[in-house]
């Protein structure tokens, strides 16, 4: 007994060692800030310091509820993730499919480079190719396209009804190429044994990619839609923010929570107001990905992330 | 097998000793020593350039009150945050600025209660900026920083291509309000159809805001005023109902259908300097402090080179927050409080000290000649070691500053009458405590920045999109706002006239 715990530490010991900057980097970073939540429920004062500051009930948490904005932000944060989800999950799979079907050659590897390069922009930069297109007086779409095609010029940023259309787009160009390397290492994973025997048995490709590949492609496809309900409400900053150019026309379509939050209190810089809104994220955040989590384990209790 | 563990367990020390970090000893001091953070526009120089600059100050200070200073700039747009940062982490921060928000950092308890400090330690700076500048910096009778001592009265001018108003003949004397600016506009796209006449001064901005005569917008920013008071009236009201604002809207609407305005005004990440430097805008609207040939000469550098000039069209107009948007407060943290309130004293007392803090080192960073400064030759304020020209109008005593060389003597005096002659509010002094109504303020915030830009920016119409602005308004709570700051006035006026 005691010689089998010994062997046991010397086999994870050393493993374990190397999980420790991990381990302490995810206290450090992820656990110990958490400890500052009770600042949501405090007036804070920089004189009476973070434990001398007043108890304030709920009161930061009115604001995020005080307007119709309310509702806008919360709708738009939790419809825009959702379609992220769906329709950015589907491209990425078919993504995959396409560059697994052609092959280890140069020219996969080109695409695959050309599918990345988007996502090592940042928001501020694709901002700026976006206002290139859409720009009222000197845009590409307004000034070359639309005179080409007889369409009467468009005032973009001032219109709220194409960026729903037009957010989804910039995300699926800049994120497309990197969620589908993951569903290519787990297609690569599959056992070759189970295409050849379908294609003995007459299954043509399209019946192979059907049947197999997308069946076979579940427990991913699981693991990374729970981890994206996880933050379902938390909204990409920069796409919400850059993209449509802070422009308060299209504040209805564009609002999410985390752009409420920081134009509300650019003004005010209020701490505790600031906490009050990460908390109701998390909070609400944390039950999601319970709730989705016991959704699967109901009908698939093999792929339930715990 | 046993080397891997070993070396294994090497990476990890190493690891481990690299997360720790490096800490940098203290030094012992005889002296007390203040953090002094400033907001600068220049680049943030290096440590080593610091030191030097420091140095030079400290062998002043250390003589004159006993004090050393280590100098914290900070880049204009980390400011806010940097300070708040700082000071919620226990860094120590003795003396910051407040950008406009001295109401934010009263209320949450970051400036310190200087009244006593300030008597007794800065009695010189106190009468150079006189009582009444210093009413505009105290709340419920406590004083809480020192205003910035500097031309304060911003008088909105319509910044324009001299070339081009000459090339097309234009009077630009005759053009003394907003309502003749339109005409100007008009002429410029009749000659020059490829330009657009008027920019925008930055995102959602077209400079018609400031150009409503006398009103005081209680502390308030002057982008998104939330209650006011106008016509010398000490009833607050709704800038946004007013039949100024109305007016401004329609100007606005007028210029964008005819295409006088820049079309995407309501969402330009460009400001005006870029935009005119590009030769494809004739002028701006914005306000500034210095008399018109100056502020046009000044201007000149930073806007492509073309030969501009000035108009004033419209008048400056003092309230509490032209004072008080500047204010140099002392940090409730701060172990030092008196220390800081001497050194604040020789910042606007003493002009060594000051253009050491401004212009870093003479010979090196700048050089003088008749008093005036100008950089070294072959260098420019990009590329000396240290400078932060561009704070000028932000640290401590502007007056006693060396003038840059190209500006007019004559300037100086111009800007003292302009702070004592310009027309002054009658709530001058009164500052808001929005600690009651921080919600609504929030959420009127967000109703005002979603509105304001398209409607003072004429890409949306007047007629339609008002009514919905202040129905919104209504509902984020502005009426509390305006209550509350009535209730405030109220016990203002009956403690103060």
């Amino acid at each position: 007994m005691e010689k089998r715990r010994k062997t046991r530490l010397a086999k994870t010991g050393p493993l374990l060692l190397i999980a420790v900057p991990g381990i302490l980097y995810l206290l450090i970073n992820n656990y110990l800030p958490m400890f500052g939540v009770f600042l949501a429920f405090k007036d804070f004062n920089y004189f009476k310091g973070i434990f001398g500051s007043d108890w304030s009930g709920f009161d930061n948490f009115r604001f995020l509820f005080k307007t119709r904005d309310a509702w806008i932000m919360t709708r738009n944060t939790l419809l825009y993730n959702a379609a992220f989800i769906i329709i950015g999950t589907i491209a990425a799979i078919f993504i995959a499919i396409l560059l697994y079907e052609l092959g280890q050659r140069r020219r996969v590897r080109l695409f695959q480079s050309a599918l990345m390069l988007p996502n090592l922009f940042s928001w501020v930069v694709i901002g700026f190719v976006v206002y290139a297109f859409l720009n009222a007086d000197t845009g590409f779409l307004n000034n070359t396209v639309f005179p080409w095609l007889g369409i009467q010029p468009f005032s973009w940023y001032s219109t709220p009804g194409p960026w729903p259309a037009i957010l989804i787009l910039v995300y699926l160009w800049k994120y497309m190429g990197v969620t589908s390397i993951v569903y290519i290492a787990s297609i690569a994973g599959i056992d070759k044994g189970v295409y050849e025997a379908a294609q003995i048995d007459g299954a043509t490709k399209i019946q192979q990619i059907i049947k197999i590949t997308v069946p076979l492609l579940k427990p991913t496809v699981i693991i990374m839609v729970l981890m994206a309900i996880g933050r379902i409400f938390y909204s990409d900053f920069g796409l919400f923010y850059q993209v449509p150019q802070n422009s308060g026309r299209l504040f209805g379509v564009t609002q999410t929570i985390d752009t409420y939050v920081y134009r509300g209190l650019m003004e005010l810089n209020d701490v505790g107001m600031s906490a009050a809104a990460a908390l109701y994220q998390s909070v609400v955040g944390l039950l999601l990905v319970l709730g989705a989590n016991a959704l699967v384990r109901k009908l698939d209790s093999e792929n339930a992330l715990f | 097998m046993k080397t891997k563990k070993i070396l294994s367990i090497i990476t990890m020390a190493a690891l481990l000793l690299a997360m720790l970090g490096t800490v940098t000893p203290a030094t012992a001091a005889s002296y007390d020593k203040v953090v002094y953070a400033y907001a600068t526009f220049n680049n943030i120089p290096s440590e080593d350039v610091l030191a030097t600059v420091e140095e030079a100050i400290n062998q002043i200070t250390r003589e004159k009150i006993g004090v050393e200073v280590e100098l914290m700039p900070i880049m204009i747009w980390d400011y806010s945050s940097t300070v708040s940062l700082a000071l919620q982490g226990g860094e120590q921060v003795d003396i910051f600025q407040t950008l406009g928000d001295l109401n934010t950092s009263i209320s949450n308890g970051m400036s310190m209660d200087v009244t006593d400090l300030v008597a007794q330690y800065a009695p010189e700076a106190a009468e150079l900026i006189g009582a009444n500048w210093l009413a505009a910096t105290s709340h419920n009778g406590r004083l809480y920083g020192l205003p910035t001592f500097k031309p304060i009265a911003l008088t909105p001018m319509l910044v324009y291509r001299q070339d081009i108003a000459d090339a097309l003949g234009l009077d630009m004397s005759a053009v003394n309000s907003v309502a003749d600016i339109g005409a100007v506009l008009e002429a410029v796209k009749a000659g020059y159809p490829d330009m657009t006449p008027l920019a925008a001064v930055n995102t959602g901005n077209i400079g018609l805001g400031l150009t409503v005569p006398d009103v005081d917008y209680l502390t308030d920013n002057y982008f998104s005023p939330k209650g006011v008071l106008m016509n010398d009236e000490l009833t607050v009201v709704d800038f946004y109902a007013s039949d100024a604002f109305t007016q401004l809207c329609n100007t606005a609407r007028e210029w964008y259908l005819n295409d006088l305005v820049m079309k995407d005004a309501a969402t330009t990440s460009s400001t005006a300097a870029e935009l005119m430097s590009s030769g494809n805008y004739f002028a701006y609207l914005a306000s500034y402090s210095y008399p018109e040939a100056d502020t046009a000469a000044s201007l000149e550098a930073q806007t492509g080179g073309y030969d501009l000039g000035a108009k004033i069209v419209s008048s400056a107009f003092l309230d509490t927050s032209s004072i008080n948007a500047l204010t140099w407060c002392v940090a409730s943290t701060s172990k030092v409080p008196e220390a800081a309130v001497k050194f604040l004293n020789l910042t606007f007392t003493d002009p060594d000290v000051v253009n050491l803090i401004i212009y870093g080192l003479e010979g090196r960073d700048y050089v003088l000649s008749d008093g005036f400064m100008s950089y070294p030759e072959g260098q420019e304020a990009s590329t000396v070691p240290y400078t932060a020209q561009l704070s000028c109008g932000t640290l401590g005593n502007f007056f006693i500053m060396y003038p840059m060389a190209g500006t007019d003597p004559e300037s100086l005096a111009w800007e003292l009458e302009q702070n004592q002659n310009a027309k002054t509010s009658v709530a001058m002094g009164f500052t808001f405590d929005s600690s009651s109504v921080k919600t609504e303020y929030t959420a009127v915030t967000n109703v005002i920045e979603q509105y304001l830009p398209g409607l003072i920016c004429g890409s949306v119409d007047p007629a339609t999109e008002i009514p919905v602005f202040l129905e919104r308004l209504q509902e984020a709570g502005i009426g509390d706002i305006i209550a509350a700051k009535q209730a405030q006035l109220d016990a203002w006026v009956a403690a103060n006239k």
